[in-house]
C-alpha cells in the first residue's frame, strides 16, 4: 500500500514545511534519528534547488511497502529550465555544491536509489528513494 | 596577480591598455578582451604594453592567436610601451618583422 | 555502526568521564581511526553518542536529546563535504596513474641518443616543469662525421606541448637521411607544423650542426634564445643569434643560416628558456650569473657542466622548476 502527500514550493517558508513532512513521515516510517535527518536534508536541497533554479515545483513523499522492505521516496518536480548538462552536474566539485558535499552528488549520497529525468526548457523530475534497513 | 585590460575604440582603431603581468593565469582575461574585436575586417588593433613589465609563453600564445585571426580578415597589429625584456622577447621569436613595434622611449621598429 | 565498535565508544566514553584519562582518550582515537575507516559519517558518531550520554545520564536524557538533533543536523553536510572530498582523492589517484602512462609513452616516442663524433663532447640536460615535457631534443648523427641537433620548446606545459612535439618528431625523422642543412630543416618543420597546430600554439626551435672535417658549427633560429659560444682563447662568450620567425605562424619564412669555426676547448650552449627566465625571491636570474658559472666550469666535460648548471639554477630557484629546463652543449675537444 502506498502513501502520498505533497508540498508546493514557492516560497523559502516552502522548504521548512517540506521538510517537516519528510521528518514526520522518516519518523512514521520506522527510520532511526540519522537516517530521518539525512531524509530531511535531502528533501531540503531538493526543494532548495527548485526554489532557486526553477521558481516553482513540487516535492511529493510516498511511503513504500514492497515484498517485505520498508522505504520512502522523495518526488521533487518542477517546470523550470531543465538541466543541461546532467554529467557535470552529477560531478563532484562542481560549482553548485563547491566543495560543500552538497547538490545533486550529495543528495545521491544521503540516499539509497536516486534518478534524474531532465529536459531543456521542459522541467526537471528527481526521484530518491531511502530504504529501511 | 592581477590584470587589467582597458580597451578604447575610435572608428576601427581598437587599443588595448594593458596593465600587469601577462602570465599562465592572467592570461585567459587578454584573450577574452582581444577576442571581442579579432573578427572586425581591416581595423587596426593596437597593444600598449606601457604598463607590461613581464610576459610569458602563454602571453604570447595569446598574442600569436590573435595576430593570426587578425591577419586572416586583412586587420592589422601594432605594440607600443614595451620595454627592453618585452622588446627582446619580440626581437627573438621574430616577432618584430611582422608586426609594427614601439618602444617605450618612442623608438620604432618601422615595420608596416 | 558495526556493534562492537559502539560498544567499544560507550565503554570508553564511560570510563573517561569517570576518570578523564589520557589513555582514554589515545584509545578514543584509535577508535574514531576505525569509524573513518569503515566510512562511518559525523552524524553517525553524534548519534552514538547521543546515545551513549543518555545510557550514562539517564535524568538528562529528556533534556539533552534535542541539542543532539540539532547538531547531528548542523554535522550532515560536514559528512557530505567529507566523502565528496575522498572521492575527489580517488579521482586524482586515477588521474596520475593516466598521467604516468602518458608521460611513459612520451618518453619512447621522444627517446634520441646521443651521438659520438670525434673530437666533440656532448652534454645534455633536460628537466620537465611538470609531468610532461614542452622541451624536446632530437640528434642526427650523420655518417661523414655530423652531429645535428635541434632543440625546440613547444609554447606551454604539458599534455598540449607533449602531442605538438610528435608532429616535430617525425617531420625530423623524415629528415635524417636527407640534407641537413639548418636552414632547410627549419624551413620543413615549419611548413608541417604551420598546417596542423591550433592557433594559439608555437613553437621555437634551434637547430645547429657541427662538421668535425671543417670543426665548423652552422646554426639557424625558428624565434627561439639565441645560443652561447664560448671561445676558450679569448675567455669570453658570444651571442649565437640568427633571425627567424617562430615556427607555425606563417608558411613561406626565411631562416637566416650563420657559421662559427670551433677551436679546442671552445663550446657551444644551446638552451631553452626555462633556463634564461629563472626566477627567485629577488626577481630574475641574470644571464650574468650563468655565464659565470660556465666559466668556473670551462675545462670539465661537457656533461658535468651541464649538470652543474641544472643543480646550481634549481637551488637558485627554491628547488622549484618554473618552466620546462634543457640545456644542451657542444665541446670542441
Amino acid at each position: 500500500m502506498n502513501n502520498r502527500s505533497s508540498v508546493e514550493i514557492f516560497t523559502e517558508w516552502d522548504i521548512v514545511a517540506a521538510r517537516q513532512l519528510g521528518r514526520n513521515e522518516a519518523k512514521n516510517s520506522g527510520f532511526g534519528t540519522v537516517d530521518q535527518a539525512r531524509i530531511t536534508t535531502a528533501i531540503s536541497e531538493l526543494a532548495r534547488n527548485i526554489y532557486l533554479y526553477a521558481g516553482k515545483g513540487k516535492i511529493e513523499i510516498e511511503r513504500l511497502e514492497t515484498d517485505g522492505m520498508k522505504g520512502m521516496t522523495i518526488i521533487a518536480s518542477d517546470e523550470g529550465p531543465g538541466i543541461p548538462d546532467l554529467r557535470r552536474v552529477m560531478e563532484d566539485g562542481f560549482s553548485t555544491s563547491g566543495g560543500l558535499g552538497a547538490g545533486m552528488p550529495g543528495v545521491k549520497r544521503l540516499m539509497d536509489d536516486f534518478k534524474v529525468e531532465s529536459e531543456v526548457g521542459k522541467g526537471t523530475t528527481i526521484t530518491a528513494t531511502k530504504w529501511l534497513r | 596577480m592581477n590584470l587589467q585590460v582597458d580597451v578604447e575604440q575610435n572608428d576601427c582603431v581598437h587599443v588595448f591598455k594593458i596593465i600587469g603581468e601577462i602570465d599562465a593565469f592572467t592570461a585567459p582575461t587578454l584573450k577574452e578582451q582581444l577576442e571581442k574585436v579579432a573578427d572586425q575586417p581591416e581595423c587596426q588593433a593596437v597593444l600598449d604594453f606601457s604598463q607590461v613589465n613581464y610576459m610569458d609563453s602563454t602571453g604570447l600564445g595569446v598574442f600569436v592567436a590573435f595576430y593570426k585571426k587578425v591577419k586572416a580578415v586583412d586587420g592589422s597589429v601594432k605594440i607600443v610601451g614595451v620595454n627592453k625584456r618585452l622588446k627582446r622577447l619580440f626581437e627573438i621569436t621574430g616577432l618584430d618583422d611582422i608586426v609594427e613595434i614601439e618602444m617605450e622611449s618612442g623608438d620604432s621598429n618601422g615595420t608596416v | 555502526m558495526p556493534q562492537e565498535v559502539g560498544k567499544q565508544y560507550s565503554a570508553l566514553l564511560q570510563k573517561y568521564i569517570q576518570h578523564e584519562d589520557e589513555t582514554d582518550l589515545y584509545a578514543a582515537q584509535q577508535v574514531s581511526r576505525k569509524f573513518i575507516e569503515k566510512k562511518i559519517s559525523p552524524e553517525e558518531v553524534i548519534s552514538l553518542h547521543k546515545t551513549s550520554v543518555e545510557e550514562i545520564f539517564p535524568e538528562l536524557a529528556v533534556k539533552i536529546g534535542p541539542s543532539y538533533d540539532f547538531l547531528i543536523e548542523v554535522m550532515i553536510h560536514y559528512g557530505l563535504a567529507l566523502m565528496e572530498h575522498q572521492s575527489l582523492i580517488r579521482k586524482q589517484e586515477a588521474m596520475q596513474i593516466e598521467m604516468d602512462v602518458a608521460v611513459k609513452v612520451q618518453d619512447m616516442l621522444l627517446e634520441t641518443s646521443i651521438p659520438k663524433v670525434e673530437g666533440l663532447d656532448i652534454g645534455l640536460v633536460s628537466k620537465p616543469a611538470k609531468k610532461m615535457s614542452g622541451d624536446y631534443v632530437y640528434f642526427i648523427e650523420q655518417k661523414d662525421g655530423e652531429a645535428c641537433v635541434a632543440v625546440a620548446d613547444v609554447m606551454g606545459k604539458g599534455l598540449p606541448a607533449a602531442l605538438c612535439m610528435s608532429m616535430i618528431k617525425f617531420g625530423m625523422d623524415s629528415l635524417r637521411s636527407s640534407a641537413t642543412e639548418p636552414q632547410h630543416v627549419l624551413q620543413v618543420i615549419n611548413q608541417i607544423v604551420e598546417k596542423s597546430m591550433d592557433d594559439s600554439m608555437f613553437i621555437s626551435m634551434f637547430y645547429g650542426k657541427f662538421d668535425k672535417k671543417t670543426c665548423e658549427f652552422t646554426y639557424g633560429s625558428a624565434g627561439h634564445e639565441p645560443a652561447l659560444l664560448y671561445r676558450a682563447d679569448e675567455d669570453r662568450f658570444i651571442e649565437l643569434d640568427a633571425k627567424g620567425l617562430l615556427l607555425g605562424i606563417r608558411k613561406d619564412v626565411d631562416f637566416q643560416q650563420k657559421s662559427v669555426e670551433m677551436s679546442s676547448g671552445d663550446f657551444i650552449v644551446m638552451l631553452t628558456d626555462g633556463v634564461t627566465e629563472g626566477r627567485n625571491a629577488e626577481g630574475f636570474i641574470e644571464e650574468e650569473v650563468i655565464l659565470d658559472m660556465l666559466r668556473t666550469m670551462k675545462d670539465r666535460p661537457a656533461q658535468q657542466i651541464v649538470d652543474h648548471l641544472y643543480t646550481e639554477l634549481f637551488k637558485m630557484q627554491n628547488y622549484m622548476l618554473h618552466d620546462d629546463f634543457t640545456l644542451v652543449l657542444f665541446k670542441k675537444e
